[in-house]
């Protein structure tokens, strides 16, 4: 039975781009529009990044420098879970009495799911704890705290400033766990700078070129080439002397010239062991390809090599209608919320249709199905039930007939204190006992009419169109000549939906 | 044949092992001491005697079972295999040890709601976790679970009844 109620099985229709059906838990509704959104009508923007496991917030510029991983926390290597940090007690001998020995804390990584531990890939237990897990790196905090006072050099040469005292502080920060050097990081650093500096010259003599061409403003939205970070780029107010100037600075510092040597290639390859097609395999030894390619600068073959590698981190996303640039979804800054600013989902605007019961539905029989129409809004809705046309366009799904109530259904608002309150009356709705199964508070169950009309094996799927009024609460109150008519006016929206009923009775 | 069938159902517990009473242990078992068998675990000796060592731990819903191979049935001829479980064993939540050629070394964790089918020997210091595929861990190490055995040796009995030795009875 509680298949019934599996989100799939009631599909409604947006009309986007795209003919979407999904269901109404799915979807959002931009009220300023009044039509439904699906996920992919919508823009997504990313709002800010978190570490899934220890919680801290980051801003965009921090995490893309760190590469979108988080400072403190490790994944297992070997089953991706979070690894935790596990302290032993090892007799050490004291600082300054060498006979004398006493308890040290050690510390290492364990994994409680597969019971992988740092000490497997000789990983040194580390005796300081992580004091300066908290501390956030912050280009200009760091100078600042440094007493460093060439703060206009920060915001030429950020990334390069960043990344040397990084690496000082990394050591510090997450505790000194030894990380791996790249083999190949240097050369890579060296090869995205020289680039960054190819891009900037090419764009300097555009630029120019477009100055020498016009001779107004630039232009302020410059395509960036190899990303060479938005800081560089930042526009301050008074922009176009400040620019101008800016270039000619840049020119006069920018004498340094990286030069990179091309990659060469070498015509003798290692070869292969003598016993590679003999020698028995342990697999324990071998890491899967899962865990080899999660780390791709060494990609280890053993599983003696495996590294723990820093957690990534998740982003929290806000979502904008594309048509009219309103907000649908912003949730909270705070990473330990889970509510949002901002929540325009579809349930709680539009009446939703669930099926309640299913009879043993047989070739061209018609059958009584249940449905429920819940309401999610406060005030009365109007809901009237219509079925689709000959040639609707829509109307791809549907394997059978159906016969809709002609009335119109009356749903009672939904009243958040009715549960509590039980001297409230009982709303007197006049219902057809044909057609209204039973009412409770804002819900209805009512009957229609399936006639399957295809013999195949699939589901038996039902459409109809649902066409309720919505008052749109966004919308500001005209001032009516009357004075004191704060009604909203009701806007009548038509839904597609579609029902899967499940197969046909053997 | 009778005879094979009868002898000794008894299950004996060792002195320092913890074996709750709502554990299900039947037929021929042997259980070393500092063992702690948590209530709902079942050891089930159909097709021959489970012999289990010390300091293992075996949670709840944990399923060890010596049964008959699949193409034999019970009224035939079967020679009844020992099943061995050594020590310092961990048998995570869910877990099932079935059948009557998986022989359990030292040191082994089998995580939670893993089976093991196989006929084969585990060898020492494996874990087995992961759903779906069975995954083996080498550590290098045995765990240290002396920690978790004494505390659930001293909690255990605040909360369940024991289950102490049955004398052999049977005898045929």
């Amino acid at each position: 039975m509680a298949s019934l109620l599996h989100p799939d099985r009631v599909v409604y229709l947006v009309r986007g781009q795209k003919r979407i059906r999904a269901p109404l838990s799915q979807l959002y509704f931009c009220r300023y529009c009044s039509e439904l959104r699906s996920l992919e009508c919508v823009s997504h923007e990313v709002d800010s990044h978190y570490c899934p496991s220890c919680l801290e917030n980051m801003p965009s510029a921090e995490a893309k420098l760190k590469k979108n991983r988080c400072a403190n926390c490790f994944d297992c290597p070997c089953c991706m879970h979070t690894l935790s940090t596990r302290a032993t007690n090892i007799p050490a001998p004291l600082a300054d009495d060498p006979t004398k020995t006493t308890m040290k804390k050690a510390y290492y990584l364990a994994c409680g799911f597969c019971r992988w531990t740092s000490r497997d890939v000789g990983m040194a237990d580390k005796s300081v704890g992580r004091h300066l897990s908290n501390f956030h790196i912050n280009g200009v905090g760091i100078l600042l705290a440094l007493g460093t006072p060439q703060l206009s050099v920060v915001n030429l040469r950020y990334d390069q400033l960043s990344l040397m005292f990084w690496s000082i502080l990394s050591v510090a920060a997450s505790g000194g766990w030894q990380e791996p050097e790249n083999p190949h990081g240097q050369r890579i650093s060296k090869l995205i700078e020289y680039y960054q500096q190819l891009a900037h010259r090419e764009k300097q003599e555009r630029d120019r070129k477009k100055l020498a061409r016009r001779r107004q403003c630039m232009p302020l939205a410059f395509s960036e080439k190899y990303g060479l970070g938005t800081r560089l780029h930042r526009q301050r107010p008074g922009a176009p002397i400040a620019t101008l100037a800016g270039l000619s600075l840049k020119e006069g510092e920018d004498q340094k010239e990286i030069t990179i040597e091309p990659a060469q290639a070498l015509d003798e390859v290692e070869p292969l062991p003598e016993d590679c097609y003999t020698r028995p395999i342990s697999l324990p030894e071998v890491t899967t390809l899962r865990q080899r390619l999660l780390q791709p600068d060494f990609q280890p073959a053993g599983a003696s090599q495996l590294h723990p590698r820093h957690k990534h981190l998740l982003m929290k996303r806000s979502l904008r209608c594309r048509k009219c640039e309103h907000n649908l979804s912003k949730p909270e800054f705070n990473p330990t919320s889970i509510k949002f600013k901002i929540q325009l989902v579809a349930v709680s605007y539009i009446p939703e249709v669930r099926i309640m019961s299913i009879p043993n539905l047989r070739f061209m029989k018609e059958s009584q199905v249940l449905l429920t129409l819940t309401n999610p809004v406060e005030n009365i809705t109007h809901v009237t039930l219509a079925l689709c046309e000959e040639d609707d366009p829509d109307d791809i799904n549907s394997t059978s007939k159906v016969l809709v109530p002609s009335k119109e259904l009356v749903l009672a608002g939904k009243d958040a204190a009715a549960e509590y309150d039980e001297l409230a009356e009982p709303q007197d709705f006049q219902d057809d006992p044909d057609i209204v199964a039973f009412r409770k508070s804002n819900k209805i169950g009512f009957f229609i009419k399936v006639v399957p009309l295809k013999e195949e094996d699939t589901d038996v799927t039902v459409s109809f169109r649902m066409r309720h009024d919505f008052r749109n609460l966004a919308a500001p109150i005209r001032q009516s000549e009357e004075g004191g008519d704060a009604a909203h006016e009701a806007v009548w929206l038509t839904h597609h939906v579609e029902l899967r009923l499940g197969p046909l009775a053997p | 044949m009778a005879d094979k069938l009868n002898a000794q159902k008894s299950v004996k517990i060792a002195a320092g092992a913890v074996v709750c009473v709502e554990s299900e242990i039947r037929g021929d078992v042997t259980i070393g001491t500092r063992t702690v068998v948590h209530p709902k675990a079942r050891i089930i000796a159909e097709a021959g005697p489970i012999v289990i060592g010390e300091g293992n731990l075996i949670e709840e819903q944990a399923l060890i079972i010596n049964s008959y191979p699949e193409n034999i049935t019970p009224d035939s001829e079967v020679e009844p295999k020992t099943m061995t479980i050594g020590t310092n064993n961990v048998f995570e939540v869910g877990c099932a040890d079935v059948g009557r050629n998986v022989i359990l070394t030292s040191g082994c964790i089998i995580g939670a709601f893993c089976q093991v089918n196989t006929c084969e020997v585990i060898p020492e210091n494996t874990v087995i976790y992961g759903s779906g595929c069975m995954r083996r861990v080498q550590t290098e190490r045995p765990q240290p679970q002396t920690l978790q055995l004494d505390f659930l040796m001293k909690i255990l009995p605040n909360y369940h009844h024991l289950k102490k030795t049955i004398k052999a009875s049977h005898t045929t």
